[in-house]
C-alpha cells in the first residue's frame, strides 16, 4: 500500500493505548542496514541491534587505541627511514619533550606523511637532544644480577 | 551509530562554492513562524516577535521572515535555503533567549541537514612540501650510481661481527 496514513492513525496513542507497533519501530530503524532477517524479524533485530549497541560503547575506546597505533607505527617508520633514532617513536617523543617541542602523535604523523622535510628537520632535533641526554632507555643501564663493583 | 548506517548522512565540512572565502552570501530564503496568540507553549516565541523580531529582520535582510498565527498549535520555525534545503525545528515551550540562538544557528546554516562529520578538517591541498614518497630522503647520488656497488653491498645498518669486535681490540691493545 501507498497511502498508510489512514491505517497508522489507527495506531496512534489517542485509539489505542497498548501498541508495540512505535516500540519495535525504534529497534527496526536500527536494523535497517543489517544483512538479511536481522533487518526485519523482531526477534532477531532486537538481539542484533542490542550486540551492535554494545560494540558502538566499546569501540570508542578502540578506537583511540587503534589510532595511538597507527600514529606510533607511522612516526617510528618515519624515523627509522631517516637512520638517526633506529629505536623508533618512543626515544624520538621522549627527546622532543624534553627540547619543549610538544607535538602530539597525530601531528607528526601527519608531519611525516604531508611535510617530510620537516618531519626530517624535527627528527634531528631530537637525535641530537637524545645524544646529548642520554634518552633512550636502555642506554647506560647495566644488566641486573651483578652485585657489588667490579674491578 | 555506524559510519555504514543508512540514516545519517557521513561526509566533511564544506561550504557551497567555498562561500565566505571571497564574498559571503547568507544562504537562508526565507524563515517561517508559525505559532498560537494564546497558548503557553508559544510563549517565548510571543516575546521574540514582540522584542526582537523587527531587528532581527533589519540585520539580515536576506532572509524574509513569515509569520503564521494558528489557534491551538505548537510553534515551529521552518527555515528554507537557497540549495532547495528545508529545516523544521519545534519552538515549543522555549525561552525567548534560546529562540534568538536557534535562529541565528538556522540563519547562518546552509541547507544540508544534520550530518555526521568525519572530520572537522578538510583541504584541498596537504601538502605544501610534497607528500613523502620512498624517494624522498634518499640521497640524489642514487640516480647516476652504477651496480654492482661495493657501497650497496651490506645492509645499512649493519653493527660489526663478534670476530671484528675481538680483532679491533687486539690492534687497539698493540
Amino acid at each position: 500500500m501507498v497511502n498508510l496514513t489512514r491505517i497508522l492513525m489507527a495506531r496512534h496513542p489517542s485509539t489505542v493505548y497498548n501498541d508495540s507497533y512505535w516500540k519495535k519501530r525504534q529497534i527496526f530503524k536500527m536494523s535497517a542496514h543489517f544483512y538479511g532477517r536481522a533487518r526485519n524479524c523482531w526477534s532477531i533485530a532486537i538481539r542484533r541491534v542490542q550486540r551492535a549497541l554494545q560494540y558502538v560503547v566499546a569501540g570508542r575506546k578502540l578506537r583511540k587505541m587503534w589510532y595511538h597505533d597507527m600514529w606510533n607505527n607511522r612516526i617510528s617508520a618515519g624515523s627509522r627511514e631517516l637512520g638517526n633514532i633506529p629505536e623508533g617513536s618512543e626515544v624520538m617523543i621522549e627527546s622532543l619533550i624534553r627540547s619543549q617541542v610538544l607535538l602530539n602523535r597525530q601531528s607528526l604523523s601527519n608531519l611525516a606523511i604531508w611535510e617530510p622535510r620537516t618531519f626530517k628537520a624535527i627528527n634531528n632535533i631530537a637525535a641530537v637532544k637524545d645524544r646529548q641526554d642520554n634518552v633512550h632507555p636502555n642506554r647506560g643501564m647495566p644488566p641486573t644480577g651483578i652485585k657489588g663493583k667490579l674491578p | 551509530m555506524s559510519v555504514n548506517s543508512l540514516f545519517t548522512k557521513s561526509g566533511y565540512v564544506t561550504a557551497p562554492l567555498a562561500n565566505g572565502v571571497g564574498r559571503y552570501i547568507p544562504q537562508c530564503l526565507r524563515m517561517t513562524i508559525k505559532f498560537c496568540k494564546s497558548h503557553g507553549g508559544s510563549r517565548g516565541v510571543r516575546e521574540f516577535i514582540e522584542n526582537h523580531l523587527v531587528e532581527f529582520a533589519r540585520q539580515n535582510p536576506g532572509t524574509v521572515v513569515y509569520l503564521k498565527p494558528r489557534r491551538h498549535r505548537s510553534p515551529v520555525v521552518v527555515a528554507e535555503y537557497l540549495n532547495e534545503g528545508r529545516e523544521w525545528m519545534p519552538l515549543h515551550d522555549m525561552p525567548c533567549e534560546e529562540i534568538i540562538k536557534w535562529l541565528g544557528v538556522l540563519r547562518t546554516s546552509a541547507g544540508y541537514g544534520e550530518m555526521h562529520y568525519r572530520s572537522y578538517q578538510h583541504t584541498d591541498t596537504p601538502s605544501i612540501q610534497g607528500p613523502w614518497t620512498p624517494f624522498t630522503h634518499q640521497p640524489p647520488e642514487k640516480n647516476i650510481m652504477t651496480f654492482p656497488n661495493d657501497a650497496c653491498q651490506d645492509p645499512p645498518l649493519l653493527k660489526p661481527s663478534a670476530t671484528e669486535i675481538i680483532k679491533k681490540m687486539y690492534q687497539n691493545q698493540s
